[in-house]
């Protein structure tokens, strides 16, 4: 007979019950582990599309107004600047379909090379890309939705422009995530002239690539302060900043989810206390005996406390190794498509398995604390006559 | 073996007294009580309920405290010591057997019985043979491993008299003890009791109805609303109980 020996046989004692706050436990458990991997998540599919040394640089009243083509020129020319492409908006929707599905920009094809060197775009397609007028580089989730290959004619119908423009597809972004579409800018310069109007001569976005992330700060100020009181003042973020503000509504959603889940974790509380109230309740003339034998209160309290947690850290650690299969399955998952690939990003790391581990014994404390200490500090003469 | 000469008492109450207050009534469960008990005798308490057997037990035992008077037991005078010192004191000086037998559910015999040993300094090895030897002497080294729900009501209150001496105490308190047994098992359980005071010399206190138990018992002491019976109501007492037991002996009946 030891210490250990006597919590487990107590733990023991109602199964059912026990499995059942047991399993509540651990399910909120594995529900907390699981919302901690969404922010690093977030964070982690932010890093695999931005990069560090990207600037976004777009009219400060919002991305859909517009800044002079010449803008663009200008900022080539700032210090520290390796490359800037204008790209502009064109609204295209492919003629199967009627509407826009997905993004389609006229960007200049001889800064792209410059501006995106961490895309995975073969150079001879690149330089296809520049040679011909009517030439797309189109990212791999487009090609794959449409069974697109490459040269391949596609006719898109602009939303925004007066003109039609039929493309030539010349190369890929072989990124599983990239969801765009790239044509040169003069192409549709010469078309918008060709029908009697004045040119492309508006950057919707101008993406920039500075030489040194520790420039890119002081390469943004500079920027706007190029702009400022024109009419089109400019607003620079970095490439994360900017697709961060895409997700800022999901990282909201996770806000609330994070004030569900700490809810829930109360009530998980709340419940395991009521189970290990009922517990003490049930065993008072037990634990009057084992008073009236000698085990004194702090023991009585230490027993009773370990019961909870130990209920509760074992549950937590079931909690854990069920959102590391979760996680597991779901990173099996976005390898079998591509519109599951993000789930990929949300891991369970050794810091949120420490949390969850830590949130179990929080619970089993906080649940345990005050009926094992209304047991301990009764009197022993108290408790054998109720129980008596 | 036993001390039955010796000149210090194992249980000595002086002038003792308890209340206690129940909803509005303030009820004397003990008035200036005063009584020695020596080491190695086998004395029981009887009486009508209310009469304060149970209270004097507890008191006894370092469960409850007087209010006024003294109380040493095995050299320790109980007033004073707190709560916690007292569940110390009882875990090394007492062994305490209850109606119900009270057993922990959930763990066999010889882990029931060793339970109290978990407050000692033994090893996990020396508290199981400890146990082992307790079972021995009540007579059930054969089931050390069957859990209280198999085992009969006279079986389970051997178990709790094991529990009882299984720390070798100075002083055994039994409430009840056959209480909640049949005759033949109430029989046997006062058996044990005896052999524990003959063979291995232990003082025993215990609290009865059963009028049996007046021929197991050195001395029997009466007690009613609170006061110790003596003289000529202690004898009328003892008759009456012997009267209803059927007859047999009380070996020092009344003092």
């Amino acid at each position: 007979m030891t210490y250990l020996g006597l919590v487990r046989a107590n733990l023991g004692r109602n199964k059912l019950r026990a499995l059942l706050t047991g399993g509540a436990i651990a399910l909120a458990v594995a529900l907390v582990c699981l919302l901690m991997t969404m922010p690093a998540g977030l964070d982690t599919l932010l890093d695999n599309v931005a990069s560090n040394t990207r600037i976004s640089v777009h009219n400060k009243a919002g991305i859909v107004y517009s800044m002079p083509m010449s803008f663009t020129r200008r900022v080539r020319q700032v210090d520290g600047v390796v490359a800037a492409m204008a790209q502009t908006w064109y609204g295209g929707a492919f003629e199967e379909d009627g509407k826009v599905t997905f993004p389609n920009f006229a960007v200049e094809g001889d800064q792209v090379a410059a501006v995106y060197p961490d895309y995975p775009i073969d150079p001879q397609q690149l330089a296809d890309f520049q040679r011909y007028r009517d030439g797309a580089i189109v990212g791999r989730q487009v090609m794959r939705k449409y069974g697109w290959k490459i040269g391949q004619r596609v006719t898109l119908r602009s939303t925004v422009w007066p003109v039609d423009l039929d493309f030539r597809i010349v190369g890929e972004v072989a990124n599983e995530r990239a969801p765009f579409f790239w044509f040169n800018r003069q192409y549709l310069d010469q078309a918008l002239q060709a029908k009697g109007g004045a040119g492309l001569g508006i950057a919707g976005m101008i993406w920039v690539r500075a030489a040194d992330p520790a420039k890119v700060n002081a390469i943004m100020r500079t920027i706007d302060e190029m702009s400022r009181n024109s009419d089109a003042e400019t607003a620079s973020e970095t490439e994360k900043s900017f697709f961060s503000n895409f997700f800022g509504s999901l990282q909201g959603l996770v806000t609330i989810i994070l004030i569900v889940t700490g809810l829930v974790v109360v009530c998980i509380v709340v419940i395991a206390a009521n189970t290990a109230s009922m517990t003490v309740r049930e065993r008072s003339g037990e634990i009057a005996i084992l008073k009236a034998i000698g085990f004194g209160r702090r023991t009585i309290f230490a027993m009773l406390l370990a019961e909870v947690v130990a209920l509760a850290t074992v549950a937590g650690g079931a909690g854990v190794g069920i959102s590391l299969a979760i996680t597991e399955l779901m990173q099996a998952f976005a390898g079998w498509s591509d519109s599951l690939g993000p789930l990929g990003n949300f891991v369970i790391t050794p810091p949120v398995i420490a949390k969850g581990l830590a949130l179990s014994l929080f619970v089993g404390v906080v649940a345990g604390i005050v009926p094992a200490w209304g047991a301990a500090r009764r009197s022993v003469v108290e408790a054998l006559h109720e129980v008596f | 073996m036993v001390d039955e000469a010796s000149s210090i008492p194992l249980v000595a109450i002086r002038e003792v007294s308890r209340h206690y207050t129940r909803g509005a009534d303030d009820v004397l469960a003990l008035q200036s009580l005063s009584l020695d008990i020596a080491r190695g005798r086998f004395v029981a308490f009887m009486g009508p309920s209310g009469s304060g057997k149970s209270t004097l037990l507890n008191l006894i035992s370092g469960i409850d405290r007087p209010d006024h008077g003294e109380l040493m037991v095995a050299g320790e005078l109980l007033n004073d010591l707190s709560e916690d010192e007292l569940a110390e004191w009882r875990a090394r000086h007492i062994g305490l057997i209850f109606q119900f037998f009270n057993l922990i559910p959930v763990l066999a015999a010889r882990d029931n019985v060793a339970l109290p040993l978990l407050l000692t300094d033994l090893d996990k090895r020396e508290r199981r043979r400890r146990a082992e030897t307790a079972l021995r002497v009540v007579g059930l080294a054969n089931r050390p491993n069957h859990y209280p729900r198999t085992l009969s009501g006279g079986e389970q209150q051997r178990v709790a008299i094991a529990r009882a001496i299984v720390t070798d105490p100075d002083l055994i308190i039994a409430d009840e003890p056959t209480g909640d047994l049949d005759a033949r098992s109430a029989e046997d359980i006062l058996n044990l009791l005896r052999k524990l005071k003959t063979e291995f010399g232990k003082t025993i206190v215990m609290v009865t109805h059963d009028p049996r138990a007046l021929r197991f018992v050195d001395q029997a002491f009466h007690l009613d609303k609170g006061v110790l019976l003596e003289g000529e109501a202690a004898d009328r007492a003892s008759a009456a109980i012997q009267l209803a037991a059927g007859g047999g002996s009380v070996r020092d009946a009344g003092a």
